[in-house]
């Protein structure tokens, strides 16, 4: 339990910290100084302190909104194990819990969006709904195939259950950390899916959906961003624990390591690729789902 | 037990009474004062032997003489007590309703009729143990619901769409009457208690299957069957589509488990199959149910998707039972008789919400709503509510039986090994998927309806005392089921140990940690206040104003810029353009200066399109060959009648 709360405390104080990582090594590969690594840290102390401003025909959803939001997103990463700590939540079934109550944030934050009666909200919160709908079968083909296999329900177990002396595991976690980083990329808005430092309003997708907030509402849409982009980095870097040793400073040590690995990749791959076009995201995403279908490949032929 | 029955006769008093009363208003409040108190009773003699006694009285005494013709057994009661659950608050519904009709000077007398006879025959038909009873009970049903259907029958759709529920239900009632004389046949007896085939009957066993789920799927809404639904749900007055969306169809699900109960253990290769079509009923219901702008019948296509739903757990415990493994059928069944409460519950909320704003608008389409929320807050509070539990979002009640379901495949993969994990696999991304439509629909119209500002000027507003206790109680019982689902548990666990599961430690479901769940349900809601009230301090703190919404600086918006419904869920009609008959017209200009364009989207039922209909039509040009033999005249066709009895007679002579 000490070692649960530990874990979701540090991921609630390092998440804007792994974003502004990625946008410090992107400044870098793109031959800019950038902002220091703390930026987020600064802009969410900045919007903390600022008016909140809502649009004249808004109503409680967008009050509640982005409470739901961060409520949602920490009870998502209380399930996640951080080294080898076992998470504060952890149950059979969690795995189901965890895509669920993301679902809870988006749906709300999709209201949110609506809420404020424009188009351009509107235009997010559509593209929201349908890659999101993609996004879903992403995990389950990832995170999921795993749990069929070894029978195991919680998500603590489940990262637990992977042993990397086969070579078909091996296989395995290429495969699904791949799947699991587009998916990373669609859920959080990144490049290519979606521009996070676009200024066109008509091209952007959860940037857009925040368009008329302000103050402490920005605050938590953006901490709750923060935090998700983080649980994806997590979720990522479970794969790559169980290397047989079972102590709690080699986890560590992994988990810091894979992280610093990630964030180059990340911010790698936001310098090399352009934005898609809009109409192919879906394709994009169904390649995506098509990798997690070899994974059941990989299963079958394995058998 | 007798206390039920002296419920049905007080519910069934009030259509005698409204006999003697012209009036219209005062018939209303006696037969709703009526049917009140009566469903309340019965209410109560349904729910005290379910959750008090431990196996409730199997054969029903009538004043100390046994009776086979109604039979108590736990799944009769469940289901009864979902019935009662859902006719109460439309009951405390209904008033308003009618009184909004008997004020503008229409007749409701007979609708009343109906609505009572019809709450009264789905009650009986459920505990009924004989089968002429129960088609009769059945037909009782649905021919009420008909009549209450066909309320504003001078509209021409309203004629087109009850069309379809009465010769569904036709076909329906057909197929049941050969499906007992067949079980009749075989087991020489005409009770539900005594029916049983085993599964080495071969043929025979497999036909009675095959009636059963068609003639129970067609009444439930299973996919190539649900055309009736998007056609009877929108034109039926609000408390009757609420009732049948809620109830009836679910009466097919009641069909099906009880089959399931005379014929077991069942084939596997009848868990794939309906798990397969319960598949692709959740998916293309949710689908098609994201292209419509009429909010009914957005709605009744959400109901082919929960049927599906509960039929993928139904096909689990069909799996189950074909290799005996208890922890399946428990999980499976378990979740589908979750799953056919819950969505009784949201269902009925949701229906009973567009009838509120659809007597208050005038229309159903949602593209003429928005803003309501800035009319009336609480109302649009509790259709979020059920717009939550119904698209399966935690903390409510839809989640929990969606979780069951989740349960069940986690449980075949680990059970049966081989392929199955694949399969199951393959169902959770199925199912996963279903609850990412359902969360894109229901945004889609809680966003176009409630949000923003009014697209069309609205008059008046106005959701009366009895609408919000309706709505609130059904909203309370979401939220009751999905924070402390326990005791909702325990008692599906009885009805399974009675009725489904052979052995008695059926604790597969009692085993999910449902407490560590209500904690964390409890968690999200104290996190949620306590953030909330964070957030206030400040915004007290740094100050909150509103203002106008951002328009790239354009200054005059209006509220038909706001986006529409049909470009919300445009993305998404595109991709299934060939199977939903999604079709768009319009016709840009190319001037300078543009005229007045054009636009149209609507999206029509394949099945219904290219079966249904053409269909209809083949089989009428055939009729219509033999259309020379009509005559206006009485006298030809008497004659007719006279020459066909003695060919059947000169052919009896002879077959002798």
């Amino acid at each position: 339990m000490l070692q649960g709360i530990i874990s979701i405390l540090s991921i609630l104080t390092l998440a804007p910290m792994f974003a502004g990582l990625v946008n410090k090594l992107k400044a870098i590969f793109t031959g800019r100084i950038g902002a220091p690594i703390l930026q987020p840290y600064f802009d969410l102390y900045r919007l903390l302190r600022k008016e909140t401003i809502n649009a004249g025909s808004s109503s409680f959803v967008s009050a509640i909104s982005p409470v739901i939001n961060l409520v949602a997103v920490v009870i998502a990463a209380a399930m996640l194990p951080i080294g080898l700590a076992h998470p504060v939540i952890s149950f059979d079934g969690d795995i189901i819990l965890f895509a669920y109550v993301l679902g809870l944030a988006r749906f709300f934050q999709i209201l949110a969006a609506m809420d404020i009666g424009s188009s351009f909200e509107g235009m997010g919160a559509a593209r929201e709904a349908a890659f999101a709908i993609f996004a879903e079968p992403i995990f389950f083909f990832t995170l999921g195939s795993i749990a069929f296999m070894s029978g195991l329900t919680s998500i603590y177990d489940i990262y637990h259950s992977i042993r990397l002396d086969n070579v078909t595991y091996i296989i395995f976690i290429v495969v699904c950390s791949t799947s699991a980083f587009i998916l990373a990329i669609t859920e959080c808005s990144r490049m290519p899916v979606d521009d996070p430092n676009t200024h066109l309003e008509l091209t952007m997708i959860h940037e857009v959906m925040i368009l008329d907030n302000s103050g402490v509402d920005l605050f938590l849409y953006q901490y709750s961003s923060y935090i998700k982009l983080f649980i994806y980095a997590i979720l990522e870097t479970s794969f790559f624990y169980p290397f047989g040793v079972k102590s709690y400073t080699v986890g560590i040590v992994i988990f810091v390591v894979v992280i610093a690995i990630l964030s180059v990749t990340l911010a790698v791959v936001e310098t090399v690729t352009a934005r898609f076009k809009m109409k192919n995201i879906p394709q994009y995403l169904l390649f995506a789902t098509a990798i997690g279908i070899l994974n059941l490949l990989i299963y079958t032929f394995t058998k | 037990m007798e206390l039920f029955f002296y419920a049905i006769v007080i519910q069934f008093l009030s259509v005698i009474v409204i006999g003697f009363l012209q009036d219209n208003r005062k018939a209303s409040i006696v037969t709703h004062s009526l049917l009140a108190v009566g469903l309340l009773l019965g209410f109560i003699a349904s729910f005290t032997p379910l959750v008090y006694s431990n196996f409730p009285t199997q054969n029903f005494y009538f004043f100390g003489i046994p009776n086979n013709l109604f039979r108590f057994d736990t799944l009769a009661l469940y289901f009864l007590c979902i019935i009662q659950l859902v006719a109460i608050p439309l009951t405390l519904y209904s008033y308003p309703y009618f009184k909004h009709y008997i004020e503008k000077g229409k007749k409701v007398r007979s609708t009343l009729v109906f609505y009572t006879l019809m709450l009264v025959s789905t009650q009986l038909l459920v505990t009924s143990n004989h089968s002429i009873l129960f088609l009769i009970f059945w037909e009782v049903m649905s021919l009420s619901a008909y009549l209450g259907m066909i309320f504003e029958k001078e509209k021409e759709e309203v004629q087109n769409g009850s069309f379809y529920y009465f010769v569904m239900s036709h076909i329906v009632v057909y197929l049941l009457f050969i499906f007992f004389f067949l079980l009749h046949h075989q087991t020489k007896s005409w009770l539900f208690s005594d029916f049983h085939l085993s599964p080495e009957t071969g043929s025979l066993f497999i036909i009675a299957y095959a009636l059963s789920l068609t003639a129970f799927g067609m009444k439930a809404g299973f996919m190539p069957f649900h055309f009736w639904l998007p056609r009877a749900h929108p034109i039926a007055p609000t408390v009757f589509s609420a009732f049948l969306s809620g109830i009836i169809i679910k009466t097919g699900i009641y069909g099906i488990l009880r089959t399931f109960q005379f014929l077991n253990p069942t084939p596997e290769w009848l868990g794939w199959l309906m798990l397969a079509v319960s598949m692709i009923s959740a998916i293309f219901g949710v689908w098609y149910a994201l292209a419509q702008h009429d909010i009914k019948k957005l709605l009744a296509y959400h109901s082919v998707e929960n049927i599906g739903i509960i039929g993928i757990g139904i096909g689990i415990g069909f799996i189950g039972s074909a290799y005996h493994s208890l922890p399946i059928q428990v999980l499976g069944f378990g979740g589908a008789l979750l799953h056919t409460l819950n969505h009784a519950i949201f269902k009925s909320l949701l229906f009973m919400g567009s009838g509120v704003i659809y007597q208050n608008l005038g229309t159903r389409n949602i593209e003429l709503m928005g803003g309501l929320v800035h009319r009336s807050k609480y109302f649009v509070m509790l259709f979020l509510i059920g717009s939550i539990a119904i698209s399966g979002i935690p903390p409510l009640n839809g989640f929990i039986s969606e979780f069951v379901i989740y349960n069940g495949f986690f449980i075949t993969a680990r059970v049966l090994k081989n392929y199955y994990p694949l399969i199951m696999l393959l169902s959770a991304v199925g199912l996963a998927f279903v609850g990412g439509l359902a969360v894109a629909c229901f945004t889609k119209i809680n966003s176009i309806m409630f949000l923003g500002s009014e697209r069309k000027e609205v008059k008046h507003f106005n959701v009366s005392f009895y609408e919000y206790l309706s709505l609130g109680m059904l909203a309370l019982l979401c939220i009751v089921i999905g924070f402390y689902p326990q005791p909702f548990i325990g008692i599906v666990n009885k009805v399974l140990t009675d009725g489904f599961v052979p052995a008695t430690s059926s604790s597969e479901l009692l085993n999910i940690n449902w407490s560590y769940i209500s904690l964390i349900f409890g968690l999200i809601l104290f996190t949620f206040v306590l953030v909330y009230l964070w957030k206030r301090t400040f915004q007290k703190k740094y100050g909150r104003r509103t203002a106008d919404a951002w328009g790239c600086g354009y200054k005059n918006l209006t509220p038909r810029m706001q986006y529409t419904a049909s470009s919300f869920a445009d993305e998404l009609n595109e991709i299934s353009k060939s199977v939903l008959v999604y079709h768009k017209n319009s016709k840009p200009s190319k001037k300078i200066f543009p005229p007045k364009e054009y636009f149209e989207s609507h999206s029509e039922d394949l099945v219904d399109n290219k079966l249904v209909l053409r269909g209809y039509w083949k089989f009428n040009s055939v009729i219509s060959k033999i259309e020379f033999l009509s005559y206006t005249d009485l006298r030809y066709y008497i004659a007719f009648i006279l020459i066909i009895l003695t060919l059947y007679s000169v052919i009896a002579f002879l077959w002798n």
